[in-house]
């Protein structure tokens, strides 16, 4: 179906394909034919090909073909691009340009304050101790998450056991990601209440003396919801780096044992390395989405005793729909996404460099 | 020598097993829980020694839940909204992705920094101007609204992924489909995609994770009980005086049974590489 | 060198080769060749390929043909009601209520949309920005101020003069700049909850009625055992309506006031006094433990399950602790007021209320629902489902006569007088939360009363 389409869309009867470039000395051993369609054949009949440079020559194609390949990137991400524009633009740039007045929304008549409310929220304690919270949520969930994805994802893909208790373990363990954040809130909440079931197992087997307020102390808080929130995100890197291990290929691997590679050097020197990518694309995505995560702290300990787990998300809510000061939200919202633009910047420098 | 190895073998296979119940117990133990609760009556899921399985066995909770048409009316819309999300985000990531991976444009890294970054604005500032945009653009309370929300939501991750995935597949790959005659498009969908599958998987289920859990734009964008999702349904069982325990725990185990079939039949898409043998250097 | 590829027909290419000078006809492969299983591959592309169109095509589908058809609409008015009521009454009931109001008002439908209690607020900030806020919406008091502010609300006196509404029979109205905003429906009073047998078991001979005798008795109930404790204080900063009815309330109860001139007063006597006194109480360890993140609904689930003797609550929970824990006795009582108090003790409430929205096209109509909510027999048939106390003065619920807990709660909130300075203060619950994060401070022996107290109010005044 493809292939009459491709034929539609190229113009006569017969039209260049493409161009192979030939080696100049002609030996077989000097070129590095890949084994497939037109080259093998060419091969069979004694003519060296090298297949490499193929793509790049326009000698001889017409200006047409050359804008259309030009504009080639830009037709396959044009309904991205209609998408976010049209649905996110404007939105956000509403909230950045609500974080230069004095209040919006729930004031008729906002007045232009320019950056007044960024020196403010600089100067709010109550900002920075949220900075702090939200940053060790963020560094420790992200850390365990991407250490348990890939032990898991390591034991799953595992030639030791069979097909059928891989597929059993698989779906125990994208168990925590089949649930919405209020209920795995209520969930945990029930599990760590002081009369819960955790502290009923840890003083049946004389662990603790007295219940532990697992949510309630200021000591535990933090450390009790950066656990709930590892337990409620690590099935994401769990599934990405199990289907990024089924794509490293075998022979990889053969050719470590053969070199005698034990299997740890292999994790090390193999598979982590054919992962990177993953891994890197995954832990972006998640140091900006722990980074503005609310809704689960918010219904477990709502900013937690006194400000234990007080988030950028928590701070950010209670500035909007409880002090009803959506400027300053806004502003909150918007140095936050000028941090993850900093970290998406060299994230996608490091692409590039690495390309 | 022989029976050695085979019993290093079996001690691994020991250590894997362990490592995997150790896991599971962790994965799984609260969602156990859950399961436990939703067979109580109201009364006993605070009740302190716990009690595992209750005296009282009930099927309250889901019986609540299967004879109101109006919950029933939840379940389907999340079917329509996840699954045509997950679709076409699918649909329109994998081009992009393409785009990303095999091209150099101007623009490239720039797009790439908005896309990644627009992730970090947090939706409840970002609600109420959204909100007034699906109100002018007359999207407010339909299924059409809701779908491309959550694409917008979901696009930026799928992206991202996809594009690590497409990097992780040599390029010898797509230059196999260019001697051949084919250009971009048949690059993608001819090479590319079928052996991207685990990835293209994974990012689905992702996809549809997110569009089913979804809560704060779901209640946003509906107005009316018959557009409404099942976290709103599950939210509704929160009153102000009142707190349905175990119809709450019901409707997540019974909302979590999508998910847990897709998964199953995409099953083998994990096992096995797809790659392996496609190119020989 | 260079060779060239010309397309001669679907299956068939020619390639010039310069080395060896001549022309080659192949024959085209129609997909990549896979080392493998070029056949299995082949097949598995097909039927991914397929599988994918099927999908696709459906998803078109859904996308188009989706989307929600609005009936057609008559010369009838048809107004919306958001609330969060429908779902907590008996099912049916509420809708019910609805039906008489609209076979009272021929050409005047009423179409109830319910959402969940605890994103009701921000629901109605966004629906009054965007300017889709329902013509009636429930409202809780501590909201009325900034939605009043934010231009949100019709004023309800201006309706009540133009339709010359009997304002009398009102219990009572809120409102902001001499314009009401909002009418309490129903009101939920919480008197103070006792367990029998855990007083019983405690040595407590009677109920506490002043504050020496119910710290007594809730450190003889925590002394029963490891798990029971004598009152539950839930102070979590999500919902921090526990300084209004648990913290507060006991201001109240003693004739106390936390505002001077509605301004905040936070650093006078009886507040302080309230403040060292539940302190003395977490000291001893007759608090329930969790008290810095516990919610309302815990609160009622240790109780229900014998767990703490003593708190003070909602009236509307009588019917939940009955339905989960048949077995378990308890009693209403007025909450304990300071040794040697003789005067009225006030008894917190939340309402729900009931408000117009400025953008709604029919006001007139909007109103003559508020009207009919509150008109004496709905009233009744209101407070009575809700087992709430009644927003019209005339109205008596039917419980009343027939429970002698409710009885009793009736008999509490007529002797005495509805106590919630919260309702109608500008941003009302973030005042409730300033106050919370410094009483857990002072709560953990951090800093004394009297810093928490002079933070608290340095913040609150900076609020108003």
């Amino acid at each position: 179906m493809l292939h009459r389409l491709l034929g539609k869309l190229s113009s006569k009867k017969s039209k260049k394909v493409g161009v192979l470039r030939c080696e100049a000395g002609g030996s077989h051993s000097a070129a590095q034919p890949i084994l497939l369609g037109i080259s093998e054949k060419l091969m069979r009949r004694g003519c060296p090909v090298s297949a490499s440079s193929l793509l790049r020559d326009r000698r001889g194609t017409s200006s047409l073909t050359i804008l259309k390949k030009n504009l080639e990137p830009y037709a396959f991400i044009s309904p991205t691009i209609l998408l976010l524009v049209v649905l996110m633009v404007v939105p956000v740039g509403l909230v950045i340009k609500y974080s230069f007045y004095d209040n919006v929304i729930v004031n008729q008549f906002p007045k232009f304050v320019g950056l007044d409310n960024y020196f403010a929220i600089v100067k709010d304690e109550a900002f920075r101790i949220a900075l702090v919270n939200t940053s060790m949520l963020t560094v420790g969930s992200v850390l365990a998450h991407l250490l348990i994805g890939l032990s898991f994802a390591t034991l799953l893909n595992s030639g030791l056991i069979s097909n059928f208790s891989k597929a059993l373990f698989r779906m125990i363990y994208i168990l925590p990601w089949l649930f919405t954040v209020a209920i795995i809130a209520i969930l945990w909440r029930m599990i760590l209440n002081p009369n819960g079931v955790i502290n009923y197992i840890l003083t049946t087997v004389h662990l603790t003396g007295s219940p532990i307020e697992w949510l309630s102390n200021e000591k535990t808080a933090l450390l009790s919801v950066i656990f709930i929130n590892i337990w409620a995100g690590y099935p994401f890197y769990m599934t990405s780096i199990l289907a990024g291990l089924q794509g490293i290929p075998r022979d990889l691997y053969e050719a470590a044992t053969v070199d005698g590679a034990s299997a740890f050097q292999q994790f090390i020197n193999v598979t982590l390395p054919q992962l990177r990518p993953i891994i890197i694309s995954m832990t972006m995505l998640d140091l900006i989405w722990t980074s503005q995560q609310f809704a689960l702290i918010w219904m477990t300990t709502g900013g937690g005793p006194m400000t234990a787990t007080e988030m950028l998300g928590t701070y950010t809510y209670k500035l909007a729909f409880s002090q009803y000061q959506f400027s300053q939200a806004a502003t909150s919202a918007v140095v936050l996404f000028v941090l993850s633009m900093l970290l998406a910047f060299f994230y996608v420098r490091n692409q590039k460099a690495r390309d | 020598m022989a029976a050695q190895t085979k019993q290093k073998r079996l001690i691994s296979k020991i250590a894997v097993l362990i490592g995997l119940c150790l896991g599971a117990i962790f994965a799984g133990f609260p969602v156990f829980w859950m399961f436990l609760n939703s067979f109580k009556p109201n009364s006993e899921i605070f009740a302190f020694p716990p009690k595992i399985i209750s005296d009282n066995f009930t099927l309250a909770g889901y019986h609540e839940i299967f004879s109101n048409p109006e919950k029933i009316r939840f379940f389907t819309n999340s079917y329509v909204v996840s699954i045509s999300v997950t679709l076409l985000t699918l649909l329109v990531a994998i081009q992009a992705a393409y785009a990303f991976s095999r091209f150099d444009f101007p623009g490239k890294s720039t797009f790439n920094i908005v896309i990644l970054s627009l992730q970090a604005v947090p939706p409840i500032t970002l609600m109420i101007p959204y909100f007034g945009l699906m109100v002018t653009l007359k999207l407010y309370n339909t299924y059409q609204g809701l779908i491309l929300t959550y694409m917008v939501f979901t696009l930026p991750y799928a992206i991202i992924m996809m594009t690590g995935y497409f990097n992780t597949l040599p390029r010898e790959l797509d230059e196999a489909v260019k001697l051949d005659g084919g250009g971009a498009l048949a690059t993608l969908w001819r090479i590319l995609v079928p052996v991207s599958i685990p990835g293209i998987v994974s990012v689905g289920i992702y996809t549809f994770m997110i569009s089913w859990n979804e809560y704060l734009f779901a209640l946003t964008l509906t107005r009316t009980q018959e557009m409404r999702t099942v976290p709103i349904g599950i939210q509704l069982l929160m009153g102000q005086h009142s707190y349905e325990w175990n119809e709450m725990m019901a409707m997540s185990i019974l909302g979590s049974l999508p998910v847990l079939v897709l998964f199953l039949f995409f099953q083998r898409y994990f096992m096995g590489g797809l790659t392996s043998g496609a190119v020989k250097a | 060198m260079q060779l060239e590829l010309k397309m001669i027909d679907s299956t068939h290419t020619w390639v010039y080769c310069p080395f060896k000078r001549a022309r080659f006809r192949i024959k085209r492969r129609k997909t990549a060749r896979n080392t493998n299983a070029p056949g299995g591959k082949m097949k598995k592309n097909a039927s991914i390929r397929t599988r994918l169109t099927a999908l696709l095509s459906v998803a078109a589908v859904l996308v188009v043909s989706a989307g929600v058809s609005t009936p057609a609409r008559a010369a009838d008015v048809t107004l919306e009601f958001s609330q969060w009521w429908e779902p907590e009454l008996p099912a049916g009931s509420f809708r019910g209520l609805m039906d008489e109001f609209e076979a009272a008002n021929p050409g005047i439908k009423v179409k109830l949309l319910s959402g969940p209690y605890s994103s009701t607020k921000e629901q109605i900030v966004a629906g009054a920005a965007s300017k889709t806020m329902s013509d009636v919406v429930g409202l809780d008091g501590a909201w009325v101020s900034d939605f009043a502010k934010q231009g949100a609300l019709a004023s309800l006196t201006k309706l009540m003069t133009t339709s010359n509404y009997d304002q009398a029979q009102l219990a009572s109205q809120i409102k902001i700049g001499g314009q009401a905003y909002m009418i309490p429906v129903v009101n939920f009073v919480y008197p103070l909850f006792t367990n029998d047998a855990l007083l019983a078991k405690a040595g407590v001979k009677s109920v506490p009625s002043t504050r020496s005798e119910f710290a007594t008795a809730a450190k003889a109930i925590s002394k029963i055992d490891k798990t029971t404790k004598g009152w539950a204080l839930p102070l979590s900063q999500e919902a921090p309506n526990g300084i209004q009815n648990d913290v507060m309330s006991l201001v109240w109860a003693s004739g106390g006031s936390m505002l001077a001139g509605g301004k905040p007063s936070l650093t006078n006597a009886k507040v302080k006094n309230t403040m060292t006194y539940i302190k003395g109480l977490w000291d001893a360890g007759a608090i329930t433990p969790g008290a810095f993140t516990m919610k309302e609904q815990d609160k009622v689930e240790e109780f229900t399950n014998g767990r703490v003797g003593m708190m003070i609550d909602s009236l509307s929970h009588i019917g939940l602790i009955r339905e989960n824990n048949p077995s378990l006795k308890f009693t209403i009582s007025p909450l304990p007021a300071e040794d040697g108090y003789k005067g009225k003790r006030g008894i917190p409430y939340a309402s729900w209320g009931i408000g117009v929205s400025s953008n709604s096209k029919h006001q007139a109509e909007a109103f003559k629902l508020v009207a009919f909510l509150m008109s004496q027999k709905t009233n009744s048939k209101l407070s009575s489902i809700a087992h709430a106390f009644p927003g019209n003065t005339k109205s008596v619920p039917d419980y009343v006569n027939g429970d002698p807990l409710y009885k009793a709660a009736f008999a509490i909130y007529t002797k005495g007088y509805p106590a919630n300075e919260f309702t109608g203060l500008p941003v009302a619950e973030e005042l409730m939360r300033l106050f919370d994060v410094q009483f857990q401070k002072y709560l953990s022996g951090k800093i004394s009363v009297t810093a928490a107290l002079n933070a608290a109010q340095a913040a609150w005044k900076a609020k108003f």
